[in-house]
Parts: C-alpha cells; structure tokens; sequence
C-alpha cells in the first residue's frame, strides 16, 4: 500500500476554500429564500427559486468540498505559481482606485491617471508614447461621446469634461 | 414561393445603406478581434453591446450578429500566422494550419479557411432559413413546460461540456440563476437580494456582469503571462488554392458543413465543440492520418467549415424558441431584450422584416468577410504586431465607457470592477465564467416559467413529464448530470470539453 493513498488535509488547499465560499454563499441564498416566503407549490412566492438554488448550491459546494477532501487539490500558491502574479494585482488596484475616483473627480481627471498607471505597471511603455496615448484616447473617447453621442461623462466636483 | 419573396423582403432592409454601414462595422471588429489574441467575440459583442441602442434594432442586430460570424473568419488567421488561437474555436485550426505556415504555405491555408468559411456560412444561412420558420411554427405549441425544460437542458449541456469539474460548473450555473433573479419579482413586486440598493431594484445589468467576467477578467488573466508572437514572416502567396487542395478538401469542408451545423443548433453546443469534432472525424477518415498534425490541409478546411457553420446553426434555438444555445447568443438576446423584443416562435410572423432582414445581411456579411480576408490579408498580419502592452490599457477604458453608456450610471462601473476581479480570481480557481452567464440570462425566464407551469397545473409536478417534449429534455439533461459518475462517459466528456481558455 503506498502512500498516495493517504490524501494529506492541507488548509491552503484552494479547492476546499473554493467549496467553502460556495456553501457559504448557497446558505445565504436558502436564507433568503425563507426571509422571502415560499409560498405554496401551485403559487411558489418570491422566494421559490432561490430557495431551491440554494439548496443545489449547498449540494454542488458540498461535492466540491468532499472532493476537495478525499483527493485533495492544488494549494493557492501553485494556482499563481511560474506567472507574474503581482502584475494582476497591480492592476486591481488600479481598477478600485479609478472606481473610487470616478465620481468625485470625473472622467477626465480619473481615467487619464489610470491610463497612464496602466501602460507603465505591467510591461512599461516607453514614457514618449505612454503619454500622449493616456491623454489623447481619454480625451478622444471625451470628445466623441459628448460632441457627437451626446453623452454627458461623470464631471466631478471640478466639473471638468 | 413564400420563402423567396421573404428572403427578397429581407434584402430590402439589409441593403438599406445604415445597415450595410453596421453590417460592416460588425464584420470589421469581428475579424479584429477575432485576429487579435486575448479578446474574443464575447469580449467585443458586450463591449459594442451599450452601441446598438443607439441605432434601429435592425442595425444593433445585424452589427452584433456580424462581430459573431466574423470573429470565426479572423481567429484562423492568428491560429496560422501566429500559432495562437485568435478565439477558441479556431484552437484546432493551428494543429496543421501553422505547420503549413512554417512549410512556406501559409497563403493556401489561410485562402481555403476563407473559402471553407464562406461556403459553411453560406450553407448554415440557407439551412436556417429554411429550418427556423418551419421550427417556430411548431414551437408556438410550446408552453411554460417546455420552456423551462428546454432551459435546463440547455444549461445542463453547456455544464457538461464545460471544462474541468461539473460540479464547478454547476455551482456556477445556479450563481448565475440567483443573480438573474436580483431585484423585483415579477409576479409579487417584491424587492429580492437588492441589499436596499435602488440601482439594483431593476437587477444587475447584463453588461457590466458580462464585461466584467470577459473583459476585464481577461485582460488579468493576460497580464500574467509575457505574451510572446512568433509571426511567420514570409510574403503571403497563393491565397486561392490549388486544384489538388480543392479535390483533396472538398469533402472535409462539406462532413465539417453539416457536423457544425447540427452541433450548433444543439444547446450548449458551438463553434467550439464542432471544430473538434470536425478534426477527429477527418483524422478518423483520413487513408494518411499521420499526415494531421503535419501541416494536411484537410485539418484546416474541416474546422474551419465547421465552426463558421455552427455559428449559423446556433441562431435557430434563440431565433425560434428565443432560447440562446451559448453565451454568444445569450449576449444577442440581451440586444434583443435592450429594443423591447423578445425574439421566439411569433417573432418571423410578426416582425419578419427583422428576422429576414438579419438573414439577408449574413449573406452580405459572408462576401463581406471574404473580401476583408483575402485580398486585405496583409492588414490583419500588421495588427498582430500590435503590442499587447497598449492594446490591454485600451480595452480597460473601453469597457469602462462602454458600461457606463449603457445606463448613464457610475454604479455599473463599479459593479464591472468587482465582476471583473471575481471573475479572474474564478477562472483561477477553475470556476468557468459561461455556466454563469448563460444561467444569469435564462435565470429570470426559467424561473418565470417554472412558475407559471406549477401554476396552470396546480403544483402538480407530473406536468414536467407527461408533455413528450418536455420529458425528452429532461431525460436527456438527467442522462448528462449522470454522465460523469460513469468513467467510461466521463472520459468521453472530459475529451469534448470546451477550453475557453483557448
């Protein structure tokens, strides 16, 4: 008997935690499926189908999970391992910031930061181009959906654009 | 007769100039981002999706429905030249493809691509015309029965041939249910997982959820990796083919015609699966198998039929019974529903300018595309060299602006961002975003028709089973859940999964 039949429990397994949020979440949903009411089977009420979503995703999480501790699975580590993992999260982070910036600041001044943060994090283009491109495609863009589509942009507190 | 005269009715409209203009653009930006590796059909058809409210439905339509077909055209030229499959359909398509390449016969592969294409989209064009009228006037027999049946089947298909595991995939579906049915209840008015939000008493918008887990997710995805193109540089010669490739391909092209049509029709089915199976039945049939992978034409021409005929194939489900087989027409529908109409059975009878108008314009859209495809070849070669650098910062404001039109509203943006982030830490844990999508626009539908059938029947269940059409879609949905616990089947599935990855 060897020992690869001895699946190792492992806390960073990625599969299990995958499992995990997903009978989290299909919980949540059984919840509120009842908060709803489920009214009767020949007049389901508003909370009919998600009720029973719910209980399919318990059940699928839970097939995940079972699978997830009798064969095991790739850690999180191994998921991002050989890649440029922080080159993504870089532009997460630039992503959340814009969504933040957009409203108070207005579309010109937040997307011509993020265009340029965008062309010089992950594989930097050479600042004579990155500029006139973060500033002219915004710009642009700007220019079209206001003049031509009539489409008025988020212009902010400095009501710019 | 009657078919004649509806087919030169179509052409009426899709000669209309406005329409030519759009069917074009929607070819152009097809074979762009079919050529272009890292976005695909889906990414481009929710990015231009806000763009079609501002013209007729006619033209939203026709635009959208040429970014599908044209994307299979121009994802064969990256699979050649580049050895990197512009979309997933065209995976198959560099086996051999990018062998005759690097055998100094690019120009062949690519002519009987194009070729192989056009006459398949020609064939899926009459097929369906002649198919999807006779199908709606059978469909309007169809009641909420069979309706949610269908639905299920089709997301069951669409599970099982998704890659990975089903159970993932599963999960996904029923994510994507419970987020289609965010916000008032149609039935009772009453608010549903709204979190008190008054942007979200309408529901999620298809596009920010589509844009996020296509768009946005993908360009994460790619940031991760260096992209490196090894380009064939050799000038592009004999683009029409010999008459020795001709005989050679004639019989691959028609077999992948009719495989990808049917495969295309069937839910859950597509452009993907039909260029595989396309590939395996020629290699089957094939005196010289040994030849596949070597650079045989017959590899190239079989696919490429294949895909661009199930392309055709798979607007008979959406067209007839207003159910999209595939998240590439579960964005269509959403086009659909974005001009008030709801494509099904009466939709030939009672808007047939539409439905024959949008034939008529694949057919200008094919010659269209052939012309884009052969004679401008070079251009396409001189896009690859793009940098993926500038390209990602690009379509990174272009979902943005796009999401934003579509409602005037920051909230959607925000909603993109967070499905974007979800949906690359999703596709790294191996949980496939299409599952989500598909169920997300059938969500509210399948559930609409659940009700009203436990309604008309008084809860009794029986009705699922004693209606023949509804109880063969179960049937088989059931046989699909069961598949995978069986390791012969299993094998079979984990053989025809889709890599959307690709």
């Amino acid at each position: 008997m060897s020992n690869d039949s001895h699946v190792k429990f492992r806390l960073n397994n990625s599969e299990l935690w995958g499992g995990l949020i997903g009978l989290a979440f299909g919980g949540y949903v059984i919840w509120s499926g009842l908060k709803l009411k489920l009214g009767t089977i020949n007049d389901p009420g508003a909370g009919f189908v998600l009720f029973y979503a719910g209980i399919l995703m318990c059940l699928f999480a839970t097939s995940i999970i079972i699978s997830a501790l009798t064969e095991g699975g790739p850690t999180f580590g191994s998921r991002w391992v050989s890649t440029r993992w922080t080159k993504p999260l870089l532009v997460i982070i630039c992503l959340v910031a814009f969504s933040f910036a957009l409203n108070p600041l207005g579309f010109l001044l937040s997307s011509i930061p993020l265009m340029l943060l965008l062309l010089r994090v992950v594989d930097p283009v050479r600042w004579s181009l990155a500029i006139p491109i973060a500033v002219l495609v915004p710009l642009g863009m700007w220019w079209i959906l206001k003049r031509l589509l009539l489409i008025q942009l988020p212009s902010g507190i400095f009501e710019i654009g | 007769m009657d078919t004649l005269v509806n087919v030169a009715h179509g052409f009426g409209v899709a000669l209309q100039p406005i329409n030519l203009i759009y069917c074009f653009i929607g070819v152009f930006i097809g074979t762009l981002v079919g050529v272009l590796p890292g976005i695909g059909p889906i990414s481009a058809m929710s990015l231009l999706l806000p763009i079609t409210l501002s013209g007729t439905p006619e033209s939203g339509i026709i635009m959208m429905a040429g970014i599908y077909y044209g994307s299979m055209y121009g994802g064969s030229t990256t699979s050649i030249l580049v050895n990197i499959p512009g979309e997933a359909a065209s995976v198959v398509t560099c086996i051999d493809g990018h062998q005759m390449a690097k055998e100094g016969r690019a120009g062949p592969a690519l002519g009987i691509a194009a070729f192989g294409s056009f006459f398949a989209g020609t064939f899926a064009l009459i097929a369906l015309m002649l198919v999807a009228p006779k199908l709606a006037s059978v469909a309007i027999a169809f009641g909420p029965a069979e309706y949610f049946s269908l639905m299920v089947l089709g997301l069951v298909v669409l599970t099982f041939l998704t890659q990975g595991s089903m159970a993932k995939a599963l999960l996904m579906a029923c994510v994507g249910v419970v987020l289609g049915v965010v916000g008032l209840d149609s039935i009772t008015a009453q608010p549903r997982l709204t979190f008190g939000r008054v942007e979200l008493i309408d529901g999620i918008g298809l596009v920010p959820v589509v844009m996020g887990l296509f768009g946005v997710a993908e360009v994460l995805l790619n940031t991760e990796q260096v992209i490196k193109r090894d380009i064939i540089n050799t000038k592009i010669t004999h683009l029409f083919p010999s008459r020795e490739d001709w005989k050679v391909t004639t019989g691959p092209m028609s077999r992948g015609t009719i495989l990808g049509f049917f495969l295309g029709i069937l839910p859950g089915g597509g452009a993907v699966i039909s260029s595989f199976a396309s590939y395996a039945l020629e290699k089957r049939l094939s005196k010289t198998p040994e030849r596949f992978g070597h650079g045989a034409i017959e590899g190239v021409a079989g696919p490429e039929a294949a895909n661009n005929a199930a392309a055709g194939g798979a607007f008979i489900p959406l067209m007839t019974l207003g159910i999209p087989p595939n998240v590439v027409m579960a964005l269509l529908l959403g086009a659909f529903v974005i001009h008030g109409l709801q494509p099904g059975p009466l939709m030939i009878t009672q808007n047939p300018g539409l439905f024959w108008g949008i034939v008529a314009s694949m057919y200008i859209g094919n010659l269209m595309l052939l012309v884009l495809n052969l004679p401008m070849i070079g251009m396409w070669v001189q896009l690859l060299k793009l940098p993926y650098n500038v390209l990602f910062p690009l379509i990174i404001l272009f979902t943005i602006i796009g999401v934003y039109c579509s409602s005037n509203n920051v909230f959607d943006v925000h909603v993109m961002i967070a499905f974007g982030v979800i949906g690359y830490f999703m596709r790294k844990l191996g949980y496939e975003p299409a599952p989500l999508v598909l169920a997300f626009v059938l969500g509210p539908m399948l559930e609409n028709n659940l009700r009203k059938s436990l309604i008309l029947s008084q809860g009794d269940l029986i009705t699922f089973v004693e209606r023949p059409i509804s109880a063969v879609c179960l049937t088989f949905a059931l046989v699909l859940l069961v598949a995978p616990l069986l390791p012969s089947l299993a094998k079979k599935r984990e053989l025809v999964a889709l890599d959307e990855e690709a």
